[in-house]
């Protein structure tokens, strides 16, 4: 029997190892599980795909540097975050969102600062 | 058949409204319009919002400004309301010797004791010692629990301090479960070598070692005397989820109570009440102290201060006058309240609740220069102005406008600056008075109590109700009721507290529960405009006595909210009085009462 555990999905195709990590760590800060798969498709496919494979309904999508959050029951193309060639702190942060939006608190802010 | 204008200038507000009037007597209100008044109440500057106003109001029926025949200006009363606020005890904390803050996630539960240290120090340790090492964002989490994790055989770490928000990421690499604190900001003001406690909260709940003073006393091992002297941090302290304090045996750490001074009132009585009394005190003694001809505060004290600066501020207005310089408070409204106020020498911007007074002070003047307003007016629009009639007379008549009145009647005519009550006899008498305090009152009462940064957040939070968004797709209202949407939220309000303005949602910046918020706004409406309203109408009242009013009338901006009238309605109902919100001819609302009452007495002439 497969027994799903509550976590945040995380798919990848050629992810950048650096960017993963943070967004890996940004999850971990608060407090919540996550797996990383490899999986086929564009970034929009990868984020819709993972928030819904996800039994807490929040994915992320990651193809090479550029990186997507999304959310269960949100139309496929409609990211909550997206980003191309972020900096380690916004990577960081979209991982807590991530887990945040399980949380029901407020979002790390993404594109300021 | 003439154009003819009445213009009400308020504190906040200048409101125009236009009507028709026929050669056969007949009148029609055509058009109406406000707009914020440029400049002090009363002064020069004015014009600038009334031609615009006017414009406006123009613009609705399609008419120049050269359509109008006459332009009638209220006799303003001549009180301006101001707004001050003062702390009168401060916490004052020499050497930074404390951290108090909410990290969103603080890792590790429970208390340490230990002597603090550096982590690129960390070399330097002895075994035997316990130690608390202080971790700065320039090491990443895998550096500093791979360093650490090397030290731990042989040296007794305790507990850590984190400047970077990565409590868990560490806590999760390290050999050894200890509290750790992150989030610090300025972590170099932490004195090394100097003995500290530590502790995390578990989920859920608050500190409840450091918040203690025989807390802190037994982790740190102080005696009775210097236990005293810790009593100020554990109050900051309270309902914090962690926290850190150091002993600094040469530290010097205090609660002030400021010398808050004592506030005069120069009436039939001579009465001095001191501010530390508390608000309701300092209300009675206004009260007993009769009629005031003027109040003042005690010199170099904060009071003193304070109301010298609210009549420095009012003394542009007493320039406008020919020979009349002084200025004279002639009533006060003060209000308890707390106020977060940030700790100098705070290490991650902790603050302390301050015991506070929020005062509202109102100035009569001679009388106001509308006159010149009147002349100014003349000239640039070239039409006829002329100032008619007393602010309050005036605003009666428009509230007899109001469906379901009758004579006598009574209205609050609430505004920013002043609390105005007024009775209308069914033989003419009026009776008014002007009361201090009013909307500007709350909105800075809800700035300090909340900390927010901006008055105009708090003005939005007085001025609309609440939300919080809970998922993208719905949000819980303040009653509790829910709404769903069809399309999703923009994530930028995801989690937070929004305001429902109309057409749009306001983001609340600070992280604030909604209970707090709508706890704060209530308490602020009420103190202000329930005290001052039984306070003008009780002035006002045959024989003093409120039963002797029928009904009562609200009108004015404040009249407007979505809470405040239902607040006064619940106190009146007491004394058995019919109020409500006015509706100003059947279709304004509570607004344009004193425009109305200026253009029907025309038509009485």
């Amino acid at each position: 029997m497969v027994v799903n555990r509550p976590s945040i999905i995380i798919y990848c195709r050629d992810a950048d190892e650096d960017l993963l990590r943070e967004v890996c760590a940004g999850i971990e800060e608060e407090g919540v599980l996550f797996q990383v798969q490899s999986h086929e498709g564009d970034l929009d496919t990868l984020a819709f795909d993972a928030a819904n494979e996800s039994m807490l309904g929040s994915g992320i999508g990651i193809r090479g540097v550029r990186l997507a959050m999304q959310m269960q029951r949100l139309p496929k193309g409609k990211n909550v975050f997206e980003l191309n060639a972020p900096s380690f702190r916004q990577c960081r942060n979209l991982g807590a969102n991530s887990a945040r939006a399980i949380k029901k608190m407020p979002f790390k802010p993404i594109y300021e600062e | 058949m003439k154009l003819i204008a009445g213009v009400d200038i308020g504190n906040s507000t200048t409101e125009v409204c236009i009507g028709a009037a026929g050669e056969d007597g007949t009148f029609r209100f055509l058009s109406s319009a406000s707009r914020m008044t440029t400049g002090t109440k009363g002064t020069l500057p004015n014009v600038l919002g009334i031609k615009s106003a006017l414009e406006e109001a123009l613009d609705k029926i399609r008419q120049p400004l050269s359509a109008l025949d006459l332009v009638r200006l209220n006799e303003a009363a001549p009180v301006i309301g101001d707004t001050a606020m003062e702390t009168i005890t401060e916490t004052i904390i020499t050497e930074s010797s404390m951290i108090g803050h909410n990290p969103s996630t603080p890792a590790g539960a429970g208390d340490a004791v230990g002597e603090l240290l550096f982590l690129e120090n960390l070399w330097k340790g002895k075994p035997g010692i316990p130690y608390i090492v202080v971790v700065s964002n320039r090491f990443s989490y895998e550096e500093a629990s791979a360093r650490l994790n090397q030290h731990i055989p042989e040296l007794d770490i305790r507990g850590l301090i984190l400047q970077a928000d990565e409590a868990v990421l560490v806590e999760n690499r390290l050999g050894k479960k200890v509290p750790i604190v992150d989030e610090v900001r300025h972590i170099s003001k932490i004195p090394e070598g100097k003995t500290a406690a530590i502790e995390v909260a578990l989920p859920g709940t608050s500190i409840r070692m450091l918040s203690n003073p025989y807390g802190i006393a037994t982790l740190l091992g102080l005696n009775a005397e210097e236990t005293k002297a810790v009593t100020p941090i554990a109050k900051s302290l309270v309902g914090k989820r962690s926290a850190v304090v150091i002993r600094t045996p040469h530290g010097n750490i205090r609660e002030n109570v400021l010398p808050a001074g004592e506030i005069f009132f120069h009436g039939q009585q001579e009465v001095k009440v001191n501010i530390d009394a508390g608000a309701d005190r300092i209300m009675d003694s206004l009260a007993s102290a009769g009629e005031i001809r003027d109040i003042d505060g005690q010199e170099n004290t904060n009071v003193g201060n304070m109301l010298r600066r609210i009549k420095t501020s009012m003394a542009d207005v007493a320039k406008e006058h020919e020979n009349d310089s002084e200025i004279r408070i002639t009533d006060i409204l003060a209000v308890d309240t707390l106020a977060p106020v940030e700790i100098s020498g705070s290490l991650a911007g902790e603050t302390c609740m301050e015991k506070a007074v929020g005062i509202a002070a109102m100035v009569k003047t001679q009388q106001l220069p509308m006159q010149k307003i009147a002349q100014r007016l003349e000239q640039e629009l070239h039409v006829k102005a002329v100032v008619a009639g007393v602010e309050a007379v005036m605003a009666s008549l428009g509230a007899m406008t109001t469906p379901g009145t009758k004579l006598p009647l009574a209205i609050l005519d609430m505004g920013g600056g002043s609390t105005d009550a007024a009775i209308l006899q069914a033989d003419g008498t009026v009776r008014t008075t002007h009361q201090a305090g009013a909307g500007e009152l709350v909105s800075m009462l809800i700035q300090t109590e909340l900390g927010l940064h901006s008055r105009v957040t708090a003005e939005q939070i007085k001025k609309y109700p609440m939300g919080k968004v809970e998922s993208l797709f719905h949000m819980r209202l303040e009653n509790g009721s829910m709404q769903f949407f069809e399309d999703s939220i923009d994530p930028r309000y995801y989690g937070h507290v929004v305001l429902l303005a109309p057409g749009e949602m306001l983001k609340v910046e600070e992280d604030i529960p909604m209970e707090k918020i709508l706890e704060v706004r209530r308490d602020a409406k009420r103190k202000v405009f329930v005290r001052n309203a039984l306070r003008a109408l009780s002035i006002v009242a045959p024989d003093h006595d409120l039963r002797k009013i029928p009904n009562v009338v609200l009108v004015g901006g404040s009249a407007e909210d979505f809470e405040i009238p239902e607040m006064l309605m619940e106190a009146l109902s007491d004394y058995r009085i019919v109020c409500g919100r006015g509706n100003i001819r059947g279709v304004e609302g509570p607004r344009n009462a004193v425009a109305t009452g200026l253009l029907l007495s025309y038509l009485g002439k």
